[in-house]
């Protein structure tokens, strides 16, 4: 937090622009963790009510990034942000459609879960609900380094990434089997399918932005570089 | 009460009261000279009376009554006057009774109850004289060339006017031929004295002289002929101008013949109307501003005291400025700021508070005895003994003044210097103009506001200055105009009248001192009055300069 | 535009790539006894807009006044170290002060026209070297005002009081009266801070069309519009060059603590 410096501003109004920013997109973050949990619980035990709510919920979150938005725009406006500052209100920017976007997939896993599924297919959800556990560990680790902005922790969760697509790539096989063995149960099975594929983009997305907060602390862009040119840049 | 001196009322009266005790004096001061001044020029009726004298008998005055006053009884006695009755008071009036030549005085105090059967006879007439000043009574007749052509108050008065205006014209005549080729022939004369001088002083050899003896015969010879015809000229002028006579009566019977020459006008008061009044008056007023002096500065007008004062501020403005404007800029833009240049001007702010006399009598020992004692050896060495500049004179008056004002204009230079702003400056050394380009083109330029107002003070304070003139220049009566017709045109080593100096000597030196009361106030609303037009032009011309050189800051 | 490629919008500028027409070395500068500058050294690029930037009192414009040696006008100020113009050293001996002004030319913080009409103001610098001919000053006139884009206001007024005209104008005629003289550097010591922001504007603009012909070093208390007009910036505290590089690179990303405090407003 001291690297930040973020309260050391002359204009104490500032100060509290940015400090009200920050702590708005804290709060959407934890909303968003709060969506993507209550999807995983309501995929895994099938509990339609909890569905609902994540998928309503969802509304919310839209309102959180046309808020943030407008707030960050306010502060462009009024402020003319420079170096930190400038990057700290980009990298706000960019990692609230991010966060939007994991609040959409977190809607689409919700309405997976709307669906039935036969007791053969629990165990996909297990698999599933593995890799969910992994991205929300991912999502919640990223909104940590983003609210210390934590180069480090950007980094490990920038590596993770790796991991879950692997993981993504695992459920995609272990689902064309039960494809392929059970073709009337496709349907069913696209549904899990978008869920991995939904955690999968989550991970993208966390992806993104620990990219954001290496990029804030370089003070360079490091988006879509491969991974070892990243961590050297990171280190230079 | 407290809320009220808080809410700052109080000062704010003060304030105000001030300003207005202060427009209170400056309106008293100008009222009154306005009033006694102006008012002398009126032509004011003339009163017959019939005065009891000691002995019993009546005798009649024809007057202007001046004022009236209550005197206290026991003063009138304690002066030997035989009172009636025992009232406290007495009223008497002062007459102006004019006729000097006829009673020896012309006013007098007459005690009121002494004085009965006041009138105004339409016919009295007025003549103002060159000599023995203003004449009051009938006329009885006209003569020319000894043969009576009008008899009677009416007869003479139709004619009278046309005939004095034909005498002053030919006075006039008289003195322009006096003023210009008599003097022309005296300097011609004097300048062949000179050079002969000259020729001596020089040690030049006998054959020299000699030659310049032969031609200054022959110039001499020459001039002698130009006199000796405008001699015969005015002779001739003379003689006309003594062609009419006009006998005249005194109220009380007296009749003594008045040559026309002598008459400068002559008008009968009582038989004016208001409009004729007016116009009497506007003549009376123009007649004082551009005539001589006559009768030792009681009569007449006061033209060369003005004519003196423009030049000599004029001449000291010229001289003033570009010292004073000189030396600031060195003061302010050279000297190197430190102890020196500090005493240095010290010294100068203190130079504007030593009193003015002591600047006359600096004037006069070393302007006027060394230096101009210096020059009359070095280049009039052949009029000595005769003094030329080694004698008080126009110049040495206005080098005097215009060391009495150098304080103001230098201070006022330097605050108008210090006050550019540095900018200004930068902008033009940034433009690659050495120091002193800058100051011509753009600093100097930018103070010349200020310079005027230091030009308008000292102008201002010179033209009201007097006691320094007494010693270095100024003179009751100077004969010439300082500035003339003869080479070489302004006369710098002449005197001058002044009307600073008019004022003082018309107030306290005057032999007829109720004569000279109304000239005193006019005298002096006119030097107000010219310290004003000096100052309205200058100030005119520096806020066409201000308006020239107007900045944003300002 | 081929929307396959992407093109490279940015110039990225590099020092090391310009050509050097001021060189700072090892200058320091002192008021009697307090120093001003301590130890600066710099290159400015040729042609170039290089903005100093800094809190009051950080030297920059004392740095900006030694560029033509506005300094001298100073009797306390010393200098040590030397400043190199195409090659010679403007602190030497053999250097004509008011010559070396010719070639830098000044424009302060508040318009500053001479008491004249718009025309003499102009041609004054072009009088002081002695031109008369009418020809050529109505020429230089008229060149100079539309190079400082006043001309389509003032050309129907030249012979009017500089006086009249509105502070951006008063400014604009200064640069104009500047770059009459054709100098070499254009030196900017806060021009716009006494105008309103639509003459700001119009200075910034200027300066940007000028920077072609000019190499322009300004100082300004404004930090946006160095970010706006300038190539380069130096960050300037204390004395000290803090920092010297790209615009670009000082405004997103500076190199030093200190540089990104001030230019966030975090300072003090």
């Amino acid at each position: 937090m001291d690297k930040l410096n973020l309260t050391k501003h002359i204009s104490s109004q500032f100060n509290e622009e940015i400090e009200l920013v920050r702590n708005h997109i804290m709060a959407m973050g934890g909303l968003i963790e709060q969506q993507l949990s209550d999807a995983l619980n309501a995929a895994a035990t099938s509990n339609a009510e909890l569905a609902q709510q994540v998928i309503a919920n969802d509304l919310v979150v839209n309102e959180w990034e046309i808020r943030i938005d407008a707030e960050c725009t306010r502060i462009i406006a009024k402020r003319q942000p420079a170096a930190s500052d400038l990057r700290l209100i980009m990298a706000i920017i960019k990692a609230i459609s991010d966060l939007e976007r994991i609040g959409d997939e977190a809607e689409r896993i919700a309405k997976v879960a709307l669906e039935s599924f036969s007791s053969a297919q629990q165990d996909l959800l297990v698999n599933l609900d593995n890799m969910g556990r992994h991205v929300a560990q991912m999502l919640h680790e990223v909104l940590d380094a983003f609210a210390r902005m934590d180069m480090e922790a950007a980094l490990a969760v920038y590596k993770e990434d790796k991991k879950v697509d692997r993981e993504y790539e695992a459920i995609t096989r272990q689902l064309m089997t039960y494809m392929m063995e059970d073709p009337r149960s496709i349907p069913k099975i696209m549904n899990v399918l978008w869920s991995a594929r939904a955690l999968e983009r989550i991970g993208d997305r966390c992806k993104n932005i620990a990219e954001y907060v290496i990029s804030f602390v370089k003070g360079r862009d490091v988006r879509h570089t491969d991974e070892d040119t990243l961590e050297q840049r990171a280190r230079e | 009460m407290r809320a009220w001196f808080k809410s700052g009322t109080p000062w704010i009266w003060l304030n105000g009261g001030a300003i207005a005790l202060c427009l209170v004096m400056v309106i008293g001061v100008l009222g009154l000279i306005l009033v006694q001044g102006a008012s002398h020029f009126w032509p004011s009726d003339l009163q017959q009376v019939s005065v009891k004298q000691a002995d019993g008998t009546e005798r009649k005055v024809l007057a202007e009554l001046v004022r009236s006053e209550d005197v206290a009884a026991s003063t009138l006695r304690e002066s030997g006057v035989e009172l009636p009755g025992d009232a406290k008071h007495y009223v008497r009036h002062l007459l102006k009774m004019g006729n000097r030549d006829v009673y020896g005085r012309d006013f007098a105090w007459f005690l009121d109850h002494e004085m009965s059967s006041w009138e105004i006879p339409t016919q009295a007439i007025v003549l103002e004289r060159r000599e023995w000043g203003n004449f009051y009574g009938f006329a009885v007749k006209l003569s020319e060339n000894d043969q009576v052509i009008a008899e009677g108050d009416v007869d003479v008065w139709a004619k009278l006017p046309e005939r004095i205006a034909r005498a002053n014209d030919i006075h006039a005549q008289i003195k322009q031929l006096e003023k210009t080729d008599i003097s022309r022939i005296n300097n011609g004369m004097e300048d062949l004295r000179l050079g002969l001088r000259k020729l001596q002083l020089n040690n030049a050899s006998a054959a020299e002289i000699a030659a310049f003896e032969a031609q200054a015969a022959q110039e001499r010879a020459a001039l002698d002929a130009d006199y000796a015809q405008i001699q015969q000229k005015l002779d001739d002028l003379n003689h006309q101008a003594a062609r009419d006579t006009l006998v005249v009566r005194t109220a009380d019977g007296k009749e003594l013949s008045v040559s026309l020459s002598n008459i400068v006008h002559a008008h009968q008061p009582n038989a004016m109307s208001t409009s004729q009044k007016v116009g009497f008056y506007v003549n009376a007023i123009w007649d004082f501003l551009s005539e001589e002096p006559r009768e030792a500065n009681t009569e007449g007008g006061i033209f060369p005291a003005i004519f003196g004062t423009i030049t000599m501020v004029i001449l000291m403005a010229i001289i003033v400025t570009p010292f004073g404007v000189l030396a600031a800029i060195y003061l302010r833009e050279y000297a190197k700021q430190g102890p020196v240049l500090k005493i240095i001007r010290i010294s100068v702010y203190n130079l504007a508070g030593v009193p003015s006399i002591v600047y006359g009598v600096f004037g006069l020992g070393f302007f006027v005895y060394v230096v101009g004692g210096n020059i009359d050896q070095l280049f009039y060495a052949e009029k000595l003994p005769t003094p030329t500049f080694g004698t008080p004179g126009l110049f040495w008056a206005s080098l005097t003044l215009a060391l009495l004002t150098l304080p103001v204009v230098i201070v006022s230079t330097e605050e108008g210097l210090s006050r550019i702003p540095s900018t200004i400056r930068m902008g033009s050394l940034a433009l690659g103009a050495t120091k002193s380009e800058t100051l011509w083109k753009v600093v100097v330029p930018l103070a010349t506001p200020a310079m005027m107002t230091g030009l308008i003070l000292s102008i201002a304070r010179a033209a009201g200055e007097v006691a320094p003139l007494m010693l270095v220049g100024v003179v009751k009566l100077a004969p010439t105009l300082p500035i003339d017709g003869n080479f070489p045109y302004v006369h710098l080593d002449q005197k001058i009248m002044h009307l600073g100096f008019h004022v003082f000597d018309v107030g306290f030196q005057s032999p007829n001192v109720e004569a000279s009361r109304p000239l005193l106030y006019a005298t002096a609303l006119v030097l107000v009055l010219l310290i004003i037009v000096l100052n309205m032009a200058a100030i005119h011309l520096r806020n066409k300069l201000r308006e020239k050189y107007r900045s944003e800051s300002d | 535009m081929n929307p396959t490629q992407v093109p490279n919008s940015f110039t990225e500028l590099n020092l090391a790539d310009e050509k050097i027409k001021i060189e700072v070395n090892d200058l320091k500068l002192y008021y009697g006894e307090s120093q001003a500058l301590k130890t600066v050294n710099m290159h400015i690029p040729e042609k170039r807009v290089t903005a100093f930037i800094g809190p009051s009192g950080c030297g920059k414009s004392t740095l900006l006044r030694c560029f033509n040696r506005m300094n001298d006008l100073v009797d306390s100020c010393r200098i040590e170290g030397q400043i190199i113009m195409d090659g010679q050293n403007i602190y030497d001996r053999s250097v004509d002060v008011a010559e070396l002004r010719r070639q830098v030319g000044m424009v302060f913080q508040k318009p500053n026209p001479f008491p004249k009409t718009i025309y003499e103001n102009v041609a004054y610098g072009l009088r002081l070297q002695g031109v008369k001919d009418r020809r050529i000053l109505d020429e230089v006139v008229e060149t100079s005002l539309k190079g400082a884009a006043l001309w389509n206001e003032v050309k129907d007024r030249l012979h009017d009081n500089a006086f009249g005209l509105s502070g951006g104008q008063q400014q604009r005629l200064v640069i104009a009266r500047a770059i009459a003289i054709e100098p070499d550097v254009l030196l900017l010591d806060e021009p716009a801070s006494a105008l309103d922001p639509i003459s700001t504007l119009k200075i910034e603009e200027l300066i940007c069309e000028l920077k072609d012909r000019y190499t322009i070093v300004i100082v300004t208390h404004n930090m946006q519009q160095a970010a706006r007009v300038s190539d380069y910036t130096a960050f300037m505290y204390m004395g000290n060059l803090v920092e010297f590089d790209a615009t670009n690179k000082m405004f997103t990303n500076p190199s030093q603590q200190q540089t990104e405090d001030y230019i966030t407003g975090r300072f003090g």
